[in-house]
């Protein structure tokens, strides 16, 4: 029962995915209106299976790691609902839903059972602080998509060989996204920083202790602090796309990485 | 049988004649339906008529017995006291009888016989002038037919299938492009080299798209200024056009010039002063304006008029296969419309009346004697029989009428089919 509702949200993700894709390749017009309506359907079965796992453990279901990969899938599907409202964006559909789709199937396949959490970090800033990176990771997964598919249409403009309908946003349109949403990811990002930091003065009276999850956000932090600054400098176009989809390899591989080898708290069940 | 009556389309169009002879018969605004009336009058065996003239086609549709009619006569009449003689004329004429007049009609009102196939301005000609024949009543029970399944097949043509969705032309295939690397045209600029017909064709689509501001330069300056008052923009002189381009988001580049205009360099030059915003360059000039190694330069795209003509091909196979699919929904429509057309042959009439005359009996004796159960089976075999006999008794006289005539006649065939309503659940 616990893995029923996952599981539909995870077939909900795959059809949503599947539907993107189809408009990205027939650029047909019943795609790009019912892929959303798919992808929407998983976020609200996901959002169940979450709220009731929380209730059950008495805090916010992000302690374990296949947790904290379906939280981000759900916090990338509800992201990209709220930012393509009138179903313009759809291509950004063709990477956010897979992405989503990959990382419930992970969470599903390793899923571990209720984990429990020590009692010192039982407190407020868990949901804070949590919902705010997830918020900033899901955020900058978007400005991924936006890179990516900007890389692809670049690519067919300069090799001559356009799409054959306007089914993309134009590239101005792409790179004004991209750039809104670094600044947004990048507040998001910082302020998870902070209230991380200030929960862990709250739990072990030190706000910083240099583990491994904490290294790689200062890693990427200063990574997108670079291309932020570079953006008001003039780095807009492919090279803006090109920087904000290695940075975003960074984050990715980050926080795999951190989840699956570290041992700190941010690492696989929360022990230390 | 041999006086059968035809529907006969004769004209001429862009495809059989140049566009002087096109001019020379176009009809002025207004003119149709006296023509269509003179027509009447002076061609005989027609009893229909409707015109259709535009700029690319001047056509006459008629239902009739044209037997022993030159087709040129018919255009002699259109042509009247212009001074185009027959001989003028003959050589350009076509003429489609039956089948293919209706066939044709489809087509041209589903703009597939256009000069640009696809342009949606057609089919508001077509009822036009199909309702300047019904003002003049030249158009009768035939045409009507024939014309409203016109209107029908076209919106078919446009509802089913892309055509008319994609551009051909290059200045408008360059207008796309921009659209896909720009969100919008208004806060844009684009700066036009060069003062010839596809500088300016171009520099109008742009400017028909909302593009914010133009510039022009030109090598004699003058040219320049002239373009630049028709297009309320600015002239820029020739020798400083490199100080201006920085400003430019489009550069359409359209001389004779043996020489590149712009170099990488210059290019490089000035994306790094408008702070690598992307940039879109159009070279339609042969040979080019522009280095190609300017597309290497990230943010800016270059497309040459080879590049552009390449994204045309592209278009035009696609909609040669919208094409495909639109003739096969004409093919399907003029089968139907000439199932309709043929039954206007007298014995199917005949059938189909008595058919509907006896369907209509059958339907009321069940219902009255399902309401007289008590009666014996002598009672109900005699009102069965009166029901029958009023029904022979009215249909006797049409029939017979009908029997009489010869060959598919307008006149009270079609009074029949009308007063019958035997063409009512049809369409």
């Amino acid at each position: 029962m616990e893995l029923l509702l996952p599981r539909i949200a995870l077939l909900l993700y795959l059809a949503a995915a599947a539907g993107f894709i189809g408009y990205l390749i027939t650029a047909e017009e019943r795609w790009r209106l019912r892929a959303p309506l798919l992808l929407a359907a998983a976020a609200a079965v996901h959002g169940f299976a979450i709220a009731g796992r929380s209730f059950q453990l008495g805090h916010i279901a992000v302690a374990s790691f296949d947790e904290a990969l379906s939280f981000l899938a759900f916090s990338l599907a509800i992201l990209y609902l709220l930012l393509d409202r009138r179903h313009v964006l759809a291509v950004l559909g063709a990477v956010i839903a897979p992405l989503a789709s990959l990382l419930m199937a992970v969470a599903v396949l390793i899923s571990s059972g209720a984990t429990e959490l020590p009692p010192v970090l039982r407190s407020a800033w868990l949901p804070v602080h949590v919902t705010l990176a997830f918020l900033g990771n899901a955020v900058f997964a978007l400005t991924f998509a936006t890179s990516l598919i900007y890389v692809l249409e670049d690519n067919r403009l300069k090799a001559k060989r356009p799409a054959r309908r306007l089914l993309q946003p134009s590239l101005e349109r792409l790179d004004a996204l991209n750039h809104r949403l670094l600044s947004w990811g990048f507040l998001l990002l910082t302020l998870g920083i902070v209230t991380g930091a200030i929960w862990a003065h709250f739990a072990w009276g030190r706000f910083w202790s240099w583990e491994a999850r904490e290294m790689w956000s200062l890693i990427t932090w200063i990574l997108y602090a670079v291309l932020l600054h570079g953006r008001s400098i003039g780095w807009r176009g492919r090279r803006a796309a090109t920087l904000t989809i290695v940075s975003f390899a960074v984050l990715f591989v980050s926080f795999v990485g951190v989840n699956v080898f570290s041992s700190g708290r941010h690492g696989g069940t929360f022990g230390s | 049988m041999t006086a059968r009556r035809k529907l006969w389309l004769v004209g001429l169009s862009h495809h059989s004649a140049p566009v002087d002879l096109r001019e020379r018969l176009a009809l002025a605004g207004g003119t149709a339906g006296d023509v269509a009336r003179k027509l009447l009058e002076r061609i005989p065996g027609i009893q229909e008529c409707a015109l259709l003239s535009t700029c690319n086609r001047v056509e006459m549709l008629a239902y009739g017995d044209p037997e022993g009619v030159d087709p040129s006569a018919v255009a002699g009449t259109i042509a009247d006291d212009r001074g185009l003689g027959h001989e003028d004329l003959r050589a350009h004429l076509y003429l489609h009888e039956d089948r293919a007049a209706v066939r044709h009609l489809f087509r041209v009102a589903s703009s597939l016989d256009s000069m640009v196939v696809g342009e949606p301005q057609i089919l508001g000609q077509v009822k036009e002038f199909y309702e300047a024949a019904v003002e003049a009543g030249t158009a009768g029970t035939i045409l009507h037919r024939v014309f409203h399944k016109s209107f029908f097949v076209a919106k078919r043509v446009r509802n089913e299938t892309g055509i008319g969705a994609k551009n051909v032309s290059v200045s408008s295939v360059a207008v796309e492009l921009a659209m896909q690397i720009f969100e919008s045209l208004e806060d844009k600029t684009a700066l036009v080299i060069g003062a010839g017909k596809m500088a300016e064709i171009t520099a109008r689509h742009f400017r028909d798209r909302g593009i914010g501001s133009l510039m022009f330069a030109n090598r004699t300056f003058d040219r320049a200024v002239e373009l630049a008052r028709e297009f309320h923009a600015a002239p820029v002189p020739f020798e400083e056009l490199v100080r201006y381009l920085p400003l430019a988001d489009v550069v359409i580049g359209s001389t004779a010039a043996t020489d590149f205009l712009l170099s990488e360099n210059q290019v490089r030059d000035a994306l790094h002063e408008r702070g690598y915003r992307p940039t879109f360059l159009i070279d339609l000039g042969v040979p080019r304006n522009f280095d190609p190694r300017i597309n290497d330069l990230q943010n800016v795209y270059l497309y040459d008029i080879d590049d552009l003509e390449g994204v045309i091909g592209e278009n035009r196979g696609e909609r040669e296969r919208e094409a495909q699919r639109a003739e096969e929904i004409v093919q399907s429509e003029v089968e139907s419309f000439w199932r309709w057309f043929e039954n206007l042959d007298t014995v199917p009439t005949i059938v189909e009346l008595r058919g509907r005359a006896e369907r209509i009996c059958r339907r009321e004796l069940e219902r009255t004697l399902g309401s007289l159960r008590h009666l014996g089976e002598v009672e109900r075999k005699s009102i069965e029989a009166m029901a029958e006999a009023i029904m022979n008794k009215l249909l006797h006289e049409p029939i017979s009428r009908l029997k009489r005539v010869k060959s598919p006649e307008a006149g009270d065939l079609l009074a029949a089919r009308r007063l019958f309503g035997l063409d009512d659940d049809d369409d």
